[in-house]
C-alpha cells in the first residue's frame, strides 16, 4: 500500500486535521504528503513528526491562492508518477472539493464522511457513520487509486516521532481551466476562539440556560477552557445563537476532547451530533434529562449557579 | 369560546397561481404531468405507460418526455404513510394478470379479524360492524408498495423527478398549463445561498395533481377555479409505528373507545388498529377526527397511552419500535368531494380530493382507480381530432360510474353521524350500511375542523411519560421517522403568530413533530407561536386545524420506508 495525505496549511500553518489523518495513514503502513502552496516548502518538515516518510510539495507562486483545481493538477500528477493506490484528506471546504474533483479526474471511487479506517484481511476498510449516525457501515473501494474523506476531528494529530522527510519538489503543470477561477477577495470572520470543528472543548448551551443573555455563561466558561461555543437546534431556531454554532443531526458533527452540555436536554438529534466526543459533561437541572443517559459526568443543578463558580475555579486553576 | 379560525394564517392561494415565468425556451415541456409519486399519481403514470405503448401514434404528440411525475420527497415512497389494509381491486384493474395477488409486495392476506371496545383496562370484543370486515384484502406498507410502483412507471417510460415540489400552478388563459417547481437553497431569510436552484416551470398538455392528502396545488386549484363541494373537507390525523415483534400478530385488530373519550362533547371520534406485517413486525395506529375540541389532544401521545393497554402492551413485549411516521386523512366523504374533478388542463386524484372510505378506513384503492382514469381521460383528450380542454370532463364521468362513486356515496352520512356521540353513531352507522345507504339521516351540516370549539380539561396528564421502550416522546419519533430536513431554509408553514394561549398550545399539542412550541406572553393576552419547521413530516394536521402547509424545499420532510 502507498498511501499519500493532502495537508492542507492556512496562514503559514498546517492544519491539526490533516496532520491527524497522516498519523493515522502512518500507523498503517509508508505515509507520504502532498503540500501544495506558496513558499509551503518549510512546513514540509514538520509533517515528519507525523509519519511522512517522503513529501511532495509543489511550491509556487501560481497557487498561492487556496483554490481546489490547481490542486486537482498537483494531486493528480503526484498520484501518477509516484504511484500512489490510496488519497486520504481530512474534511474542509477545500478538502472536499479537491477530492471530489481527484476523483473524477482520476475515475476513481471516492468515499466520504469516514470516522475510520482499518485493515482487513488485507483490505482497507473504510467506516462511515449511517443512519443519523446510529451505525458505522464497512465502505470499501473497487477500483485504485482508493480515496478517502474523513470527517473533522476522526483522529488525534499525535506526533509519531518520526525523524526529517525526504521533500520531493513537484512542477505542476496546470490545465487551462485550473487557472479560470480567481480568488478577487478573502474575508475572515472574526472569532475570538477556536472554531467548533477544531476546538478540544466545546461549551454547548440548550434552552435551559433561560434566555439568550445568558449563553455569555457559555462564552466565558469556553473562555476559561479555551474551548468554543456551541449551541442546541432549539436556540438557534429561537434565534438565540448563530446557525453556524448549531451541533446535532442537522448542524456540525463534531468530536471534542471535552463537550461540556450546558442546560441540554439530549434529544437523539442532538446526541447524534456529539456523542461521539471523548468525555461528555451535563449539567441540567432536570434529573430525567435523556443526556444523562449518555453523559460521563452528570450534574443535577442550576446551570446559573453552577457555571460562574466552575468558570471561576479554572480560572484560578490556570493562573495558579 | 376561542376556535382556532378565528387566527387565519397569512395565506393568499393566489399567490401560488402564475402565468409561466421562464423564456419559453428554457421551460421543461413534458407530455402528461403527474404530481405526486404516491398510489393516484403511480397508477396513472403506469396506465399512461400502457396506453403509448398501445397508441404509438399519440405518443409521438407528447415529445421527449411523455410521462412525468414530480415527488417532493426524498423519493418515491419517503412521504408515503397509510394502515395500511388494502383492496386490491385497484391494483387487479391497473394490472389485469399480470401479477397474481399474492405477487403483490404486501405482508400477506387478512386471514382474521377483531374489534375491541376498550377501557383503561378491560376490553370487550365486539362482532366487527360490517364496514370493517377485512378478509381477502392484504396489508401493504404503502411506502413499500410505491417504490414497487415507481419501478413499474419507470419501466413503462415515465420519468420520475424526486425532492422536488410542486410549488405554483401554471395557468395562462384560464387553462392549466403546468407547475413551477419550487427554489432549493435559500437560507433562513429567504436569500438565495452558495448552492441555490432556481424552480422551473414544467409545462405539459395535462396535468394530474395527485398530491394526496393536503394537496398543496389541489387546494390552490379548487380556490382558483371555486371547485369547493358542497361540504367544507374534514380531516382525521393518523400516528403509527412499525414495530419488529417477537411473536407474529395473526389476525388483523380495531379498537375503539379508551384512550379517547366517548362523551360528545369532546368529539373524540376515531381507534386504532393493529395490522401484521409478516412474522416479525407488526404496525400499530391511532387516528383521531380533526374536529376535537380539547386544547391538550395529542395524537401521538394517544398512540403512546394505547400501548399502555394490556391487551396491546402484550402484542408488543420483548419487539423494538422500528419506524414512525403521521399523516391526516381526509374524511369529509361524499359531500365534501369537490363539486367536478376537473378544471381545464387538469385533473384530480385520490386522496388530495377526499377519495376516502372512513368506516371502511380504505382510500388507497380509490387512489389508484382514480389515477388508472386520470390517465385514460388525460390520453384520449390528446388524441388526434380531440379538443384538449373540453373532453377532460370525461373523468368526472368514469368516476361516476366507478365503485368509488357509489362506495363513498353508500356511506355518505356516516362521518357526521358520529357528531351524536359514539353509541347513537355507531348504531346509525351499522344501520347505514347494512341497508347500501338506504337509511339517510341527511347531510348535517360539517364544519371546518378549526372551527371547533377550543375546550380544556387537563387530558395531557394522563399521557405516559416516555420510557424509550414502550413509549416515545415527540422528537425522538421525528428521528425515528428519518427526517433529516436541512434548518436553515425558509420557514414553509403558515400560521398567525400572535393568539390566544389556547390556540397555541391546541397546534403544539396537535403536531406529533414538535414543530411548535408556545411562547412566551405578549401582554395583551396572547402568546408568540414558536416554530421549528425542519421537525414537520408534512402530515397536513395544521391546515385543518387553522393554519397552512405549504410545499419545503424539495427532498426535505420524513424518509419513510415501512409505514
Amino acid at each position: 500500500m502507498a498511501t499519500l495525505v493532502f495537508l492542507e496549511h492556512h496562514g503559514g500553518e498546517l492544519q491539526k486535521g490533516s496532520l491527524g489523518v497522516l498519523a493515522k495513514a502512518a500507523s498503517l503502513g509508508d505515509a507520504s504528503a502532498v503540500l501544495v502552496g506558496a513558499g509551503v516548502t518549510a512546513l514540509a518538515a514538520e509533517a515528519g513528526g507525523y509519519g511522512a516518510a517522503t513529501v511532495h510539495v509543489a511550491d509556487d507562486a501560481s497557487l498561492e491562492s487556496p483554490l481546489p483545481q490547481p490542486r486537482v493538477d498537483a494531486l493528480a500528477q503526484v498520484v501518477r508518477d509516484g504511484g500512489y493506490d490510496t488519497v486520504l484528506f481530512a474534511n474542509s471546504v477545500l478538502a472536499a472539493d479537491v477530492a471530489a474533483g481527484l476523483a473524477a479526474r482520476l475515475d476513481a471511487g471516492l468515499n466520504w464522511d469516514l470516522a475510520d479506517l482499518v485493515q482487513q484481511d488485507g483490505t482497507l476498510v473504510g467506516k462511515r457513520p449511517a443512519l443519523g449516525d446510529s451505525v458505522y457501515v464497512d465502505v470499501g473501494w473497487k477500483t485504485e487509486p482508493r480515496i478517502a474523506l474523513f470527517r473533522a476531528g476522526s483522529f488525534d494529530a499525535t506526533p509519531t516521532g518520526g525523524g526529517a522527510p525526504a521533500v520531493e519538489s513537484v512542477a505542476v503543470e496546470l490545465e487551462p481551466y485550473s487557472t479560470a477561477t480567481k480568488i478577487v477577495a478573502q474575508e475572515h470572520e472574526e472569532s475570538s476562539g477556536p472554531s467548533i470543528e477544531d476546538a478540544d472543548v466545546i461549551v454547548a448551551g440548550g434552552r435551559g440556560l433561560g434566555a439568550p443573555e445568558n449563553f455569555s455563561l457559555a462564552e466565558e466558561l469556553a473562555r476559561a477552557l479555551g474551548g468554543a461555543v456551541g449551541a442546541t437546534r432549539a436556540v438557534v431556531d429561537a434565534g438565540w445563537y448563530p446557525y453556524a454554532a448549531q451541533i446535532g443531526q442537522t448542524g456540525k458533527t463534531v468530536s471534542p476532547k471535552l463537550y461540556v452540555a450546558l442546560g441540554i436536554s439530549g434529544a437523539i438529534q442532538h446526541k447524534v451530533g456529539m456523542q461521539s466526543s471523548n468525555t461528555i459533561v451535563a449539567i441540567n437541572k432536570d434529573p430525567n434529562a435523556p443526556i444523562f443517559e449518555f453523559s460521563d459526568l452528570g450534574v443535577v443543578g442550576d446551570v446559573h449557579e453552577i457555571v460562574p463558580k466552575l468558570t471561576e475555579l479554572v480560572q484560578q486553576r490556570k493562573n495558579g | 369560546m376561542t376556535r382556532a379560525s378565528d387566527y387565519p394564517p397569512p395565506f393568499d392561494a393566489r399567490d401560488f397561481v402564475s402565468e409561466p415565468t421562464d423564456p419559453v425556451d428554457e421551460r421543461i415541456e413534458v407530455g402528461i404531468l403527474v404530481v405526486g409519486a404516491g398510489p393516484a399519481g403511480l397508477a396513472c403514470a403506469i396506465r399512461l405507460g400502457q396506453l403509448i405503448e398501445e397508441h404509438p401514434d399519440v405518443a409521438e404528440r407528447l415529445g421527449e418526455v411523455p410521462v412525468a411525475v414530480v415527488e417532493k420527497g426524498k423519493q418515491p415512497g419517503s412521504h408515503l404513510l397509510s394502515g395500511a389494509v388494502v383492496n386490491p381491486i385497484g391494483l387487479k384493474l391497473l394490472f389485469g394478470d399480470r401479477y397474481r395477488r399474492e405477487e403483490y409486495p404486501s405482508y400477506g392476506e387478512v386471514h382474521g379479524e377483531a374489534v375491541y371496545v376498550l377501557s383503561k383496562r378491560g376490553a370487550m370484543r365486539i362482532p366487527p360492524p360490517p364496514t370493517m370486515r377485512n378478509h381477502g384484502n392484504l396489508v401493504f406498507s404503502l411506502s413499500r408498495l410505491g417504490r414497487w410502483l415507481a419501478d413499474h412507471a419507470e419501466e413503462g417510460g415515465a420519468m420520475i423527478l424526486p425532492e422536488t415540489a410542486a410549488e405554483k400552478l401554471l395557468v395562462s388563459h384560464g387553462r392549466v398549463v403546468g407547475i413551477r417547481t419550487g427554489d432549493k437553497g435559500r437560507d433562513r431569510d429567504g436569500s438565495p445561498m452558495g448552492n441555490f436552484e432556481p424552480g422551473a416551470d414544467l409545462v405539459a398538455k395535462v396535468t394530474v395533481l395527485a398530491e394526496g392528502t393536503q394537496g398543496h396545488l389541489t387546494g390552490v386549484a379548487i380556490d382558483r377555479f371555486g371547485l369547493a363541494g358542497a361540504q367544507p373537507q374534514v380531516w382525521e390525523l393518523g400516528v403509527k409505528e412499525v414495530w419488529k415483534v417477537a411473536t407474529p400478530l395473526r389476525d388483523v385488530i380495531h379498537t375503539m373507545g379508551w384512550p379517547l373519550r366517548k362523551a360528545a362533547r369532546y368529539r373524540e371520534f376515531g381507534g386504532s388498529f393493529v395490522y401484521p406485517m409478516g412474522d416479525d413486525m407488526l404496525t400499530i395506529g391511532m387516528v383521531v377526527g380533526l374536529d376535537y375540541r380539547d386544547v391538550e389532544l395529542s395524537a401521538h401521545d394517544l398512540l403512546q397511552e394505547l400501548k399502555t393497554h394490556p391487551k396491546i402492551r402484550k402484542l408488543l413485549e420483548g419487539g423494538e419500535r422500528v419506524a414512525w411516521g403521521a399523516k391526516t386523512i381526509p374524511s369529509g366523504g361524499y359531500h365534501a368531494l369537490p363539486r367536478q374533478l376537473h378544471a381545464p388542463g387538469v385533473l384530480f386524484c385520490g386522496d388530495g380530493v377526499g377519495m376516502v372510505n372512513i368506516p371502511r378506513l380504505k382510500g388507497v384503492h380509490y387512489a389508484i382507480e382514480s389515477g388508472r382514469l386520470a390517465a385514460e381521460s388525460a390520453f384520449a383528450s390528446l388524441r388526434r381530432g380531440a379538443s384538449p380542454g373540453s373532453s377532460l370532463g370525461s373523468y368526472d364521468e368514469a368516476i361516476r360510474s366507478s365503485f368509488i362513486h357509489s362506495d363513498l356515496y353508500e356511506v355518505r352520512d356516516m362521518r357526521q353521524v358520529f357528531g351524536r356521540g359514539f353509541f347513537v353513531g355507531g348504531a346509525l352507522a351499522s344501520a347505514m350500511t347494512v341497508t347500501k345507504g338506504k337509511v339517510a339521516v341527511g347531510a348535517l351540516e360539517a364544519e371546518p375542523d378549526a372551527e371547533a370549539p377550543l375546550l380544556r380539561t387537563n387530558r395531557a396528564a394522563d399521557y405516559p411519560a416516555a420510557d424509550g421502550t414502550l413509549t416515545f416522546d415527540k422528537l425522538s419519533s421525528v428521528f425515528a421517522s428519518g427526517n433529516k430536513t436541512r434548518d436553515d431554509q425558509p420557514n414553509h408553514i403558515r400560521v398567525e403568530r400572535n393568539v390566544p394561549r389556547d390556540v397555541a398550545e391546541l397546534w403544539a399539542r396537535m403536531c406529533p413533530a414538535h414543530v411548535y412550541e408556545v411562547g412566551e406572553a405578549d401582554g395583551d393576552g396572547t402568546v408568540t407561536v414558536q416554530l421549528a419547521p425542519s421537525n414537520c413530516v408534512q402530515c397536513g394536521a395544521i391546515t385543518a386545524k387553522g393554519g397552512r402547509l405549504t410545499p419545503p424545499e424539495g427532498g426535505s420532510g420524513p424518509e419513510y420506508t415501512l409505514t
